[in-house]
């Protein structure tokens, strides 16, 4: 069946039809074309799907499109305003904290939603953060240290959540 | 060119504009917003999905297939099976036709559980699915071998008339189904072994594992004008068009293969695969672009795995710890299918002379086909099996002759100028300054004999080819780059080279590397790479060969354009060629930089003079001394160059759980220049991943014939948590062949990361494992049955 769905995408209002099984990655990607949102394993556990829905990061493949009605859904594509980067996807280049990159927005979302929350994360946190977020390229230092410089620059601002 | 001759023309070499600066990655802002396209991501107008149907068998006959319901359904727009195919197969290399042994879907037979049998193309994935799953099949079982052991002695031919192609030499090989045979022979094996103080002989066992990379296999294809244009995820755009050509038979100039972003190989991406060929026939059969992705299962199951091999080690030493003599027999369970598996087997003899000075050396491989998932390449290229066995063997002979294991590595470790006994040419090489640098870094002298209950240090050594895979691709002109550079007006050179970024950063180096020889910024430089229409030869992504080939290619195509725009120069300004330097987008004398022109006009004068020909440079690398002894396979010089590594761990093994925590990582490396200091360290620490998942617990675990673990949550690699902090350490000088001085990294890398964790284990506990992965339940099993003595 169809299904009409209205939810904020990336700060603009979406309305669309959806199929009832139709996961939220496939919506993103096959529908909206939005394909910086990667398919990596279908079942929650390589990361590589991770979008924030109201602010909290979700593995988009498992969950349904129809899910996300009315809610605030972001993705690689909504990060950075006027053609510029967030300081985490600076980070990113400046630290070479991604090899091939088919992780890397995930990966950036998974930071993105633990600085939001906590912007004085420890290592430790930094890594559990991103626990769920497989990469077989780089054994993880470097994107550690890319999230843990981001922190250290921009981390508890004056409103906390000061990166965007 | 000869180097020598070459060195002349390139500019300044010991003043770097760009090298060993904090460059950054040439892709990283595509990937970095999501922007950059991965095969999966591309999507044309009108395209349907393709989905295959698979055998649930091991090993079967298919008596009949009916496609007449499938057809039938919704969406569906074809149906191929085993009478579509040409009869035609898919192989390893170029030269190596008469053995491919792999139609894009089974002809006959099947012989593994996940072996394509049909492909659908329909209007969604969704559909296409359920129309494969409406296909009847009827089978005739037959007999299935699981082990090498068994298909040796099996009846049944996996592949039927293949058993005599590895003949050669005049060996005989009396074992069956036997998929390559090689053998390395050289010195007095036995009389060492009769002289020796010492001799040891172990056998050894590793595991089958996957590549895992993040991105699976996608491709997606069109059919235009009588030309297939693919895009896909691939470690080899030239491979990839030349065995779909021959398996569809027709033409490759027919065929163009573009290779977009690659969300890591690993060597799981350099095999051409059913699905990349079926994709091609469904587009032309049906007229509409057919994209394929396949699902995390699937590449478990049916692209490659890393081989499981059998290694059988003996042994002769001097008192002192010279090693004497080896011989070692190595049994390769192939899966299937060939494929890229098939040099894995030589490689693996050709690994066993490295990093120790053996004088004597009798060694056999033997590749077996059985009904398994398909072995083929994967980083290291089996150097990560033999060097697991062959460096927990080193360390059995040190304690066994109460030597210390740094000292006794040193006292056989090769050197610059040495040459192995299967004739590889040792030219550069800093082993021992590896050893020693990391053994003071993990602080093994103050450590030594006070380290703490369940605690321990282990060591390992390696080498690795750096620069191409000659001794088993045959020909110079089989394992080459090609590189063309075009020189713009406008402060810009456009570098076309066919090397094959699989996400390691090769497209970087090909940039900066002309960047670099022609004086311009990184950002001045673009690049176009791996389509086959635009690009020439490169033979692909493996046997590191990436930076040294295609590095070696593009410095030597800026060097020839450099070269033309400098004589432009000097013939308007009156300055000798050889007092001109390029930088900053200009040429200007050396010891008067006032004295030059900018690139522009320099440029503009050339194309003035040449009735508006520009400036075109050409550059090429093949290595092609392959020593007198060479012999079309296991023995000669296989590579121009050599790498070396050393891993030290520090483990703590919790005794009650068998659980072992990894507190230092310690990975010295000789890689010549590194051209990057960030993404070599990149490399090491992924390479350190791979090795750590790989001795302790990744493990594709089979079943009859069936992965029984085929997702990433039964399968297990380290995440960001399970990582200890690694240090990498540079050894060595720069190379004399490679560009700027480079070697490979990121491949030979992940070979000494198991044995120094089992060593280290071996250290804590007492215990040898003769078998990896050391998982918890292996550890706590051992420890109890040695406290049971």
């Amino acid at each position: 069946m169809k299904h009409i769905l209205t939810f904020t995408l990336n700060g603009e209002l979406v309305q669309a039809l959806t199929d009832d099984n139709e996961t939220l990655l496939d919506f993103l990607r096959n529908d909206r074309n939005l394909t910086g949102t990667k398919k990596g394993c279908e079942e929650g556990e390589c990361g590589a799907c991770t979008v924030l829905i109201d602010d909290d990061p979700v593995t988009s493949c498992l969950i349904l499109a129809r899910e996300v009605e009315g809610k605030n859904v972001t993705t690689i594509e909504g990060l950075g305003k006027d053609g510029k980067l967030d300081p985490l996807q600076q980070a990113f280049i400046d630290k070479w904290a991604l090899q091939c990159g088919y992780c890397t927005p995930g990966m950036i979302m998974s930071a993105k939603a633990l600085l939001d929350h906590n912007p004085h994360p420890s290592e430790h946190e930094i890594r559990d953060a991103i626990a769920g977020n497989l990469c077989r390229c780089t054994g993880y230092a470097k994107i550690v240290e890319a999230i843990d410089s981001v922190a250290k620059e921009y981390g508890g601002g004056s409103d906390g959540k000061n990166i965007q | 060119m000869e180097v020598a001759a070459m060195a002349k023309i390139f500019n300044e070499t010991e003043q770097f504009n760009i090298i060993g600066t904090d460059y950054p990655k040439v892709d990283a802002e595509a990937k970095v917003t999501g922007r950059g396209k991965f095969a999966g991501d591309i999507n044309l107008p009108g395209q349907l999905w393709c989905k295959f149907l698979r055998s649930p068998h091991p090993h079967a006959k298919i008596l009949s297939i009916d496609t007449s319901a499938a057809e039938k359904m919704p969406g569906v727009k074809a149906v191929i099976t085993g009478k579509d195919m040409t009869g035609e197969m898919l192989g390893c290399v170029e030269i190596d036709k008469a053995t491919a042994d792999k139609t894009p879907l089974a002809i006959d037979k099947v012989r593994y559980i996940g072996d394509e049998v049909a492909a659908v193309a329909a209007v969604s994935e969704a559909a296409a699915q359920k129309a494969c799953e409406a296909i009847q099949v009827e089978y005739e079982l037959l007999p299935a071998y699981f082990t090498p052991e068994e298909a040796m002695k099996g009846d049944c031919p996996i592949h039927a008339g293949m058993e005599k192609q590895f003949d050669y030499l005049g060996y005989d090989v009396p074992e069956k189904n036997i998929n390559q045979y090689n053998i390395v022979e050289a010195g007095d094996v036995d009389k060492a072994f009769a002289e020796a103080d010492y001799t040891d002989s172990h056998v050894y066992q590793t595991q089958r594992i996957s590549h895992a990379a993040i991105e699976p296999h996608a491709c997606i294809a069109k059919y235009e004008n009588k030309e297939y244009t693919i895009w896909t995820s691939t470690q080899s755009a030239y491979l990839v068009r030349y065995w779909i050509a021959h398996a569809l038979s027709v033409p490759e100039n027919t065929i163009r293969v573009i290779k977009p972003l690659v969300g890591g190989g690993f060597g799981g991406k350099l095999d051409v695969f059913p699905h990349e060929a079926c994709c091609c026939i469904l587009a032309q059969k049906t007229g509409h672009p057919v994209k394929c992705v396949l699902t995390r299962e699937e590449v478990f199951t049916s692209t490659r795995v890393r081989h499981p091999i059998t290694i059988i080690i003996e042994s002769a030493f001097k008192k002192d710890g010279t090693l004497l003599a080896k011989k070692c027999r190595h049994y390769l369970d192939a899966g299937a299918y060939g494929g890229t598996g098939k040099p894995a087997n030589a490689l693996s003899i050709i690994w066993e002379n490295l990093p120790y000075k053996i004088p004597n050396i009798r060694m056999e491989a033997w590749r077996v086909y059985t009904n398994n998932p398909v072995g083929g390449a994967m980083r290291g290229y089996t150097s990560c099996q033999v060097h697991f066995a062959s460096d927990c063997h080193m360390d059995e002979a040190a304690r066994d002759l109460g030597i210390d294991p740094v000292e006794f590595r040193k006292i056989n470790a090769v050197e610059k100028g040495y040459k192995t006994a299967s004739g590889l040419k040792v030219t550069s090489c800093a082993m021992k300054d590896n050893l020693d640098a990391a053994a003071e870094k993990i602080g093994w002298q103050k450590q030594k004999g006070h380290l703490g209950k369940g605690e321990g240090i282990g060591f390992s050594a390696s080498g690795f080819i750096s620069g191409t895979g000659y001794a088993v691709l045959t020909t110079p002109a089989n394992c080459s780059n090609f590189t063309i550079c075009r020189l713009d007006r406008r402060n810009s050179a456009t570098i076309y080279s066919g090397a094959n970024d699989i996400g390691q950063g090769l497209d970087t180096v090909v940039t900066v590397v002309a960047a670099e020889e022609l004086g311009l910024h990184e950002e001045q430089v673009k690049i176009c790479m791996a389509d086959t229409n635009l690009s020439p030869f490169d033979t692909g992504t493996l046997g590191s060969r990436g930076t040294f080939l295609a590095g070696n290619g593009a410095r030597r195509a800026a060097a020839d354009a450099a070269r033309q725009l400098k004589e432009t120069v000097s013939a308007k300004l009156g300055v000798p060629v050889d007092q001109l330097t390029l930088k900053d987008c200009r040429i200007f004398k050396k010891d008067d930089p006032e004295i030059g022109m900018c690139w522009h006009d320099a440029v503009w004068t050339y194309e003035e003079e040449h009735d508006g020909e520009g400036i075109i440079g050409k550059g090429h690398y093949s290595h092609n001394d392959t020593g007198d002894e060479y012999d079309g396979f296991c023995k000669g010089n296989y590579a121009p160059s050599y790498s070396f590594s050393t891993g030290a761990a520090k483990v703590k093994v919790d005794e009650e759980t068998g659980a072992v925590d990894i507190s230092d990582f310690v990975f010295a490396h000789d890689c010549g220049r590194p051209l990057n200091r960030r993404a070599v360290e990149g490399q090491v620490e992924g390479s350190v991943q791979m090795g750590l998942g790989y001795a302790l617990y990744e493990d594709v675990i089979i079943k009859d014939g069936k992965v029984i673990n085929p997702s990433f949550r039964d399968y297990r690699f380290p995440t960001a948590l399970d990582m200890p902090e690694i240090q990498t350490i540079f050894c060595g000088d720069p190379d004399p062949v490679g560009p700027f001085g480079a070697k490979e990294c990121g491949e030979g890398s992940t070979a000494p990361v198991a044995p120094a964790i089992a060593n280290a284990i071996a250290d804590a506990t007492g215990i040898c494992f003769n078998k990896i992965p050391i998982n918890p339940e292996a550890l706590w099993r051992a420890l109890k049955e040695k406290n049971k003595k």
